[in-house]
């Protein structure tokens, strides 16, 4: 009540000064903000390069003894003697197909409980399903490791593999694929494991992608007759194809690249051989395996594949932003 | 409450016919959860003839027009009882084959909905659904559509366009081609103006007023002059209640009911 007869009363320009004084202030920490922020940023870019230029410092030697035959050779003797002929072939093609074969597994089933989870699951059920998804993504690779070493690897040359060979005997082409013997540790079952552990990425962003499909437009597909299936295939997936190929790509990155997992129960054999129970190795299996002990022309080719083993990662990712590009184009965008 | 509501029969009466009903609504109660929506509805959605449902926002007319295909079948949750009898069968029975009703009674969305394909797919998508067309007899069917639509004077060079690049005037008939496209026998309508410019508005109208010799419809809206300009039959609902259902002409000149009355004078809602 007093009060009132205190108020100051302030002339216009005191009260601009005291408004630009804090817009001054203002402006200094904003400053401040937008150069962290632009340091950050840019400290992607400085590490990417810096990962780049080491990695081929480290591989040049290897480069210069090499050339591109590393690129066509199979051949993997390091402690040859007086050059090891060494070979990226082997490790090439075995990442190829082991992450190609996990993907021909997990997408399918990824996207299926994607679609389980957003079209059809009875409310109840969607948190525990969601849930074991996620958990599956948060096991660590060297416990998928041992249980394709000592769980799944044995299981798989008992009861799957010996079936697998008998059955696809008579086919042509595929009975080379599906030869024995049957082993405990080969390219097969990597690639099982591989899929299990890509299984979460694609589910969790498929589900993710699904679930900003507007309930209206659902709705018209289904209000024009259409089944659950056909509302998916026709009006979901083409609705979310962005997302579930980034989702898809993010998967195969982290396939191409797993390394535990793989090491446990490859094999690494630097070899290459039709049939998929057939132990192989991959790059990133290579080098873990056999880092520790390496010197010399040895441990530069094994950096000279990791350095493959970047540029392969980005082909993809490259591949894959020229994929969907086209798929604008083609939808008329 | 009591409820005034013309009975359907002394409104056919009144124009001097029995009139056929391709949909009959009776006893209609509808359930979110526990809450009750539609409290014991019924009314006709007479053959050929365009029938309004209007009331202030939440008295139930879009819930009563998603019962008409079970679209709240989506939703868990939502139940309806009582009886919907379409074609001589009850389509609330649990057994009603979904699809094919959906393809006989087409539904347009307030907002448009085109799907993420060309225009041309967009139509072909529900005619394929159905029937296996050739080439030819689809152009010819997707032509006719988009005919019946007024839409195929502004589209016909660019049907390999995005369907999304068109605009909400022209999405919305497009929507409206789709559903035509299908051959329904009813189309239901819900606020299908309500996100659009009045000239876009005006062309919607139109079309409406030419589908209803080939389909029966029914239009929720929030808006009086357009279901007085559109409808031959009007129902106002409010708060769950069919509240007077009875011929536009009749119910806008002279409404049975205090709060028809007040709701069409703009006192409320």
């Amino acid at each position: 009540m007093s009060s009132q007869h205190s108020v100051k009363v302030v002339s216009p320009e005191q009260s601009a000064k005291a408004r630009m004084a804090i817009l001054r202030r203002l402006k200094f920490s904003d400053v401040i903000f937008e150069n962290l922020a632009k340091a950050a940023a840019y400290t992607v870019l400085l590490l990417l390069g810096g990962i780049i230029i080491s990695l081929i410092i480290g591989a040049w030697p290897a480069i210069e003894a090499y050339g591109l035959n590393f690129l066509t050779t199979t051949r993997w003797a390091p402690s040859l003697k007086p050059q090891p002929i060494l070979g990226a072939l082997g490790p090439i093609y075995g990442t190829l197909v082991s992450s190609l074969i996990a993907m021909i597994i997990a997408v399918p089933v990824g996207l299926g409980i994607a679609i389980f989870l957003t079209e059809l699951c009875p409310h109840w059920l969607r948190r525990p399903i969601s849930i074991a998804v996620e958990l599956l993504a948060g096991i660590p690779s060297i416990i998928y490791g041992m249980w394709g070493f000592f769980v799944l690897g044995p299981y798989l040359a008992v009861h799957v593999e010996p079936q697998l060979i008998a059955f696809f005997a008579d086919v042509p082409v595929l009975n080379a694929v599906f030869s024995g013997p049957a082993s405990n540790l080969s390219l097969f079952n990597a690639s099982l494991v591989l899929a299990i552990m890509i299984l979460p990425f694609i589910t969790s962003i498929a589900r993710d992608v699904f679930t900003t499909v507007p309930p209206v437009l659902k709705e018209a597909a289904y209000g024009a007759g259409c089944t659950t299936w056909e509302v998916v295939w026709n009006i979901v997936i083409p609705y979310t194809r962005v997302g579930v190929i980034g989702g898809v790509m993010l998967a195969l990155g982290r396939a191409l690249g797993e390394t535990m997992a793989v090491t446990f129960v490859i094999g690494n054999a630097f070899k290459i051989q039709s049939s998929i129970f057939a132990p192989s190795t991959t790059i990133s299996a290579a080098i873990a395996s056999e880092f520790a002990e390496s010197g010399g022309l040895h441990q530069s080719a094994l950096i000279l594949l990791g350095l493959l083993l970047f540029v392969l990662t980005f082909i993809v990712l490259a591949a894959a932003r020229l994929m969907l590009k086209q798929l604008e184009t083609k939808q008329g965008k | 409450m009591t409820t005034t509501h013309q009975d359907p029969s002394t409104s056919a009466s009144v124009s001097g016919q029995a009139r056929p009903e391709t949909i009959s609504v009776k006893n209609l109660r509808f359930y979110y959860g526990d809450t009750l929506a539609l409290k014991t509805i019924s009314l006709p959605l007479y053959t050929n003839e365009v029938t309004a449902f209007i009331g202030p926002s939440g008295c139930g007319k879009s819930t009563l027009l998603r019962v008409l295909n079970r679209m709240y079948d989506l939703y868990p949750g939502q139940r309806a009882e009582g009886e919907v009898i379409f074609e001589g069968r009850n389509i609330l029975n649990k057994n009603e084959d979904l699809n094919l009703l959906r393809s006989r009674i087409g539904m347009v969305f307030q907002k448009p909905t085109p799907f993420p394909m060309t225009i041309y797919d967009n139509i072909a998508f529900g005619i394929r659904l159905y029937e296996n067309l050739s080439k030819a007899e689809l152009d010819e069917r997707i032509e006719s559509a988009l005919m019946k639509a007024a839409l195929w004077n502004e589209v016909k060079d660019k049907l390999n366009a995005n369907g999304l690049s068109l605009s909400g005037g022209q999405q919305q008939r497009l929507c409206i081609a789709r559903s035509v496209a299908i051959g329904p026998e009813v189309i239901l309508f819900d606020e299908p103006c309500s996100a659009l410019d009045p000239i876009s508005t005006a062309k919607i109208e139109e079309l409406i007023d030419e589908l209803k010799s080939d389909y029966t419809i029914a239009i929720v809206t929030h808006n009086m002059q357009q279901a007085a300009r559109v409808s031959e039959y009007t129902a106002f609902m409010y708060l769950g209640e069919l509240v007077e259902f009875g011929q536009t002409a009749q119910m806008f000149t002279s409404p049975q009911d205090q709060r028809t009355q007040d709701y069409i004078t703009g006192r409320f809602g």
